[in-house]
């Protein structure tokens, strides 16, 4: 892909995204026997907070919100323009950062809980995907994604189990249940992203709609050079998490973690170690 | 462009129950779940004022509530508009004139459309809402205060300060 075409995509990566989460409310609203809101339903409610005033903290936090979206966006750029995929997991890290040192900036409590809640998830499924990206190092010998994207060998097939473990913590990117502790809607109102109001809660929305095409790229690339098997994965994937989402509860945060490195981490481990046996 | 006609297309809700029995907060939830479903027309019930159009209040508003109640209305930006839903909202329902409430929402902050019954049903909470999506239509952003507070509303705004002058004014009527 050449790098104004990773531009152009990226610039409309939101629209994408939006399309994404419009998807998942009715796919989600269906599952409960409902018909749910239509599939623009994301963009109305964007141009309708375009419309709202803003109520402004302060200066810091709502720059931090502004600063979210561009951290997320800026690490899809990576992603998309055939970069280092572990430039694009330290980007998006880092626009994560940004959200937490915004919700911990203010005084209302829940902002705080859920900054720190916020921490816990990067805890928990950020270590999954640095080892996702070194287990793609192994089997394609490149950190590029172009060069994940043009290899010939399809990492899926030797990476049975970290696929698996990176399924099982796409809610927890995604902040969805069970692994959805850090917004938790019914006890902490949205987590760091409560105090946001107006067109800075707008940022902090769309940058959540550009998380849903960053993660879905990741899924993407565990098929390797074969296109057409790397969208069946996204499809199964969102299904996957839509289906986990609506039949399971919120686990603590304690359980959460321990999932995590007790779990996923161990199956993601073995599975590297697999590959270099086999490979030595 | 003109936003103002996405006003219509995305009311978030914010619920709040001044004292209320839980007869009509159970009906609004019932608006939620499948049978009524109103996620079909884009209304979400948030939680949070700070990204909130619609204000749902339930109760006769008990002294206790008055002043989370007028906080509420003052942490939520313009446009918004208020739906008083069921008989105690409206006018305080069976606990009128009692020493412990304030006779209805309206007392406290301004009222756009009053939902009567007791409990108010569904249909009716959800014919509410579409009326006030209409007056949310036209509501400018210019900010709003209750009727009886004397504050002056000065371009840089504000809101703790106007929150203050309201709560001072709250407290002291009679």
């Amino acid at each position: 892909m050449s790098y104004w075409t990773a531009f152009i995509l990226t610039l409309f990566s939101p629209v994408i995204g939006g399309f994404i989460y419009g998807l998942e409310r009715i796919v989600r609203a269906r599952m409960q026997g409902r018909v749910g809101p239509p599939l623009l339903q994301p963009f109305y409610d964007f141009f309708k907070l375009m419309d709202k005033r803003s109520i402004i903290i302060h200066s810091f936090h709502a720059f931090m919100g502004v600063m979210y979206l561009i951290g997320t966006w800026f690490a899809l750029f990576v992603l998309l323009s055939g970069g280092d995929l572990l430039i694009a997991i330290f980007f998006h890290v880092l626009s994560l950062a940004f959200l937490v040192v915004g919700g911990f900036s203010v005084r209302s409590p829940y902002s705080v809980i859920g900054a720190m809640r916020e921490l816990l998830h990067m805890v928990a499924y950020e270590p999954l995907y640095v080892l996702s990206a070194a287990a793609l190092y192994l089997v394609t010998g490149t950190f590029q994604v172009s060069g994940i994207l043009r290899s010939e060998h399809v990492p899926l097939i030797y990476l049975p189990l970290l696929f698996t473990a990176v399924l099982f913590s796409l809610p927890a990117i995604l902040k969805k249940s069970p692994f959805d502790t850090a917004e938790a809607h019914q006890e902490i109102i949205g987590g760091p992203e409560i105090e946001y109001s107006g067109k800075f809660y707008e940022a902090v929305y769309t940058a959540k709609w550009i998380e849903y095409v960053y993660a879905f790229f990741f899924i993407f690339l565990f098929a390797g050079g074969n296109h057409i098997l790397g969208a069946l994965l996204i499809i199964f994937a969102f299904f996957f998490f839509n289906l986990l989402d609506n039949v399971t509860a919120r686990v603590n945060f304690r359980q959460m973690v321990a999932f995590h490195w007790y779990i996923l981490i161990p199956l993601a481990v073995i599975n590297l170690m697999l590959i270099a046996l086999w490979r030595s | 462009m003109d936003f103002r006609k996405f006003r219509k297309r995305s009311p978030w809700i914010l619920h709040y129950n001044t004292g209320s029995c839980n007869g009509c907060d159970i009906e609004i939830l019932a608006c939620l779940a499948p049978k009524y479903d109103v996620e079909r027309f884009g209304i979400l019930n948030r939680g949070n004022p700070k990204q909130s159009d619609i204000l749902l209040v339930t109760g006769p508003v008990t002294k206790r509530a008055k002043e989370r109640l007028l906080r509420l209305y003052f942490e939520m930006p313009e446009p918004k508009v208020v739906v008083a839903v069921g008989a105690c909202a409206c006018s305080g329902g069976v606990f009128r004139h009692m020493y412990n409430v304030e006779n209805g929402v309206d007392k406290v902050i301004p009222v756009d459309v009053y939902v009567p019954g007791c409990a108010a049903r569904p249909e009716a909470i959800i014919d509410g809402i579409v009326r006030a999506l209409e007056i949310l239509k036209e509501k400018g952003k210019e900010v709003e205060l209750p009727h009886w507070c004397s504050a002056q509303v000065k371009p840089p705004v504000n809101r703790v300060k106007l929150l203050d002058r309201c709560l001072e004014e709250l407290h002291g009527r009679r």
